[in-house]
């Protein structure tokens, strides 16, 4: 009975999908950003403007299908088996992707005011999420599942 | 799962709350001194696509009464300008937006879908048409084609045995004497701000009144800047042309989108509709007509309606809003106004005389539809006044909602009847009144 434990059910060739998709919004939501802070610092050159758009739009996009098989992870554990922390990691995931809608949102607004000061600050908050997230998901990768294993 | 519901619930609720209620109704907008509500920001920015379902053959736009409408022409490709001539010939362009506009952001993609549902499935000409009426009985019974496979054309103009051509990318000329139904070989007076983006890329087009300069409106290449400074060189403005060599200057600036190109009659005063600014409001920022002053800067993108701050605009120029001119007239928020015809022959009774009519296309970008009528703007002296009346209405059908035509230009043939030129009903409507019947004009505002 080596299966009871908290592990990823939603896998290809063992590898779980979870774990492969999170690298997109990680790098999109860092790289918007980045090209918000760009965008400000330039004054405005529309390039940094389209970057953060883009990157916001497939973050997003790639943020809920990953989200989906987390989800998928995490409800195919039995009860007793699931620990506080991925129930941390999904609330914190529910608050990124909020986030994360919204500024796509404000972000799709013409001129200044879709990135200065209301979508800069949302893609600060994101980061900070992302943080806290991708901290709590690396616990249980490689915390919590090598746990249940020995 | 209850913490998952719960949280998307309250993301919903986050959601809803951000979209503002539209503000209506829009009656403070309209006429010389509209009042204008204060800007706002949207997470979803309004909008209203009337689906475009045409006229039946049966079914015509409403007039009032004293007034009738009937079919000068049907069956076209998106009439989009008319010109009628001395002779009674009547040119008519046929156009659709030339689609160089790429995806440059997320919104974009949005966006084409969204506005492209409010087009008619018909491909447009992209041609001139010659229509003439031989019996005199109001119908164009003979069609030639003038000229075709232009990159679409919008405005056009004649000067003596000259046919100018506004495309979007070039203005042409063509010899042609009124009378013949065919042109000769063209050639371009003046290359336009075409491609790569285009967003407004309607090009109107008149002849000063003594035929020695041609004035072009040429539209911004965005809503509000969003594709850099940079794309509006030469935009948002009033060319002044030689037609002669094509030298040109810009004659006025600051217009966003300026069409309906006019002088009024007996006067040097060139009048132009204005499309203005979207999403800041349902009942921001009205459309307007106005005369244009040589040197004159009417605000875009710095500021709207004279000297209000567009705060999406970075950086901002407070030497160039200082400067900006407050226009005339307001037309009302969002109704597209494309057509301008100084009412004039002795057709027309006394309340239509002296004023303008006016062909707003209807709007797109508010909750709740506008324009999509021919308005007729009453002037006192040589200033518009009063409230905008609405003369050729009916355009959207009342049960369904659906578009079965959308006005754009407007013009007074030879016998001093109106002409509308209708891109979803695919028709050239002409107005006449009723002799005998009396005619109301109480405005129904």
């Amino acid at each position: 009975m080596t299966t009871t434990g908290f592990r990823p059910h939603a896998t290809i060739g063992g590898v779980p999908l979870h774990a492969m998709l999170v690298p997109f919004p990680i790098v999109c939501f860092t790289g918007a950003l980045l090209a918000d802070i760009a965008y400000y610092n330039s004054g405005g050159q529309v390039q940094w403007a389209n970057f953060a758009e883009w990157l916001l739009a497939f973050g997003e996009l790639f943020g809920a299908v990953a989200a989906l098989f987390g989800l998928i992870d995490l409800l195919r554990t039995p009860r007793g088996a699931r620990p506080t922390a991925a129930w941390f990691h999904f609330a914190g995931s529910a608050t990124l992707l909020t986030l994360g809608l919204f500024n796509n949102l404000v972000h799709s607004r013409d001129g200044w005011t879709g990135i200065v000061p209301m979508g800069l600050t949302l893609s600060v908050l994101t980061v900070i999420a992302l943080v806290v997230t991708g901290f709590l998901g690396h616990r249980l990768a490689y915390v919590h599942q090598r746990g249940a294993r020995s | 799962m209850k913490r998952a519901r719960l949280l998307m619930a309250l993301g919903a609720t986050l959601l809803a709350s951000a979209c503002s209620k539209p503000q209506f109704p829009a009656e403070e907008q309209y006429g010389a001194n509209p009042r204008l509500p204060e800007p706002q920001q949207y997470l979803f920015p309004p909008m209203g696509i009337a689906n475009p379902v045409g006229f039946k053959a049966n079914e015509t736009p409403n007039v009032p009464s004293g007034f009738a409408i009937k079919a000068f022409a049907r069956n076209l490709h998106a009439p989009r300008r008319v010109l009628p001539l001395a002779n009674g010939d009547v040119l008519v362009v046929e156009s659709g937006g030339p689609g160089f506009e790429p995806v440059l952001r997320p919104k974009n993609i949005v966006y084409k879908i969204v506005i492209g549902k409010a087009h008619s499935p018909v491909k447009p000409g992209n041609r001139v048409l010659l229509l003439r009426d031989t019996n005199g009985d109001g119908v164009a019974d003979q069609t030639f084609v003038l000229v075709a496979k232009l990159t679409s054309p919008f405005g056009i103009t004649t000067i003596g045995n000259t046919l100018y051509v506004a495309a979007t990318n070039a203005i042409w000329r063509y010899p042609f004497t009124p009378g013949a139904t065919s042109v000769g070989t063209g050639s371009i007076v003046t290359a336009l701000p075409g491609g790569p983006i285009d967003h407004h890329w309607t090009k109107d087009l008149v002849a000063s009144p003594d035929g020695s300069k041609l004035y072009v409106g040429i539209g911004s290449n965005s809503n509000i800047v969003e594709g850099g400074l940079e794309a509006e060189h030469n935009r948002a403005a009033i060319w002044e042309v030689d037609p002669a060599n094509g030298a040109h200057r810009l004659f006025a600036s600051g217009l966003r989108n300026p069409n309906g190109l006019s002088f009024r009659p007996g006067s040097n005063t060139l009048y132009a509709v204005v499309n203005e600014r979207d999403e800041i409001g349902n009942n921001l920022v009205p459309d307007y007509l106005t005369s244009v002053k040589e040197g004159g800067h009417y605000g875009w993108p710095w500021s709207y309606y004279g000297q209000h701050i567009d705060i999406r605009v970075h950086p901002q120029r407070p030497e160039m809003v200082a400067k900006a001119i407050s226009p005339d007239y307001a037309l009302g928020p969002h109704v597209a106004a494309l057509g301008v015809a100084f009412s004039s022959g002795a057709l027309m009774p006394a309340a239509f005389q002296g004023g303008a009519f006016v062909g707003e296309h209807g709007s797109w970008d508010r909750t709740v539809y506008n324009g999509y009528e021919v308005v007729y703007v009453p002037f006192a002296g040589d200033r518009p006044t009063g409230k905008p009346v609405p003369f050729v209405t009916g355009f959207i059908d009342a049960k369904s909602g659906d578009a079965r035509g959308r006005p754009v230009g407007v013009a007074m043939d030879r016998q001093g009847a109106l002409l509308v030129a209708d891109d979803v009903g695919h028709a050239i409507w002409r107005v006449t009144p009723v002799t005998g019947v009396g005619i109301k004009t109480t405005a129904t505002r």
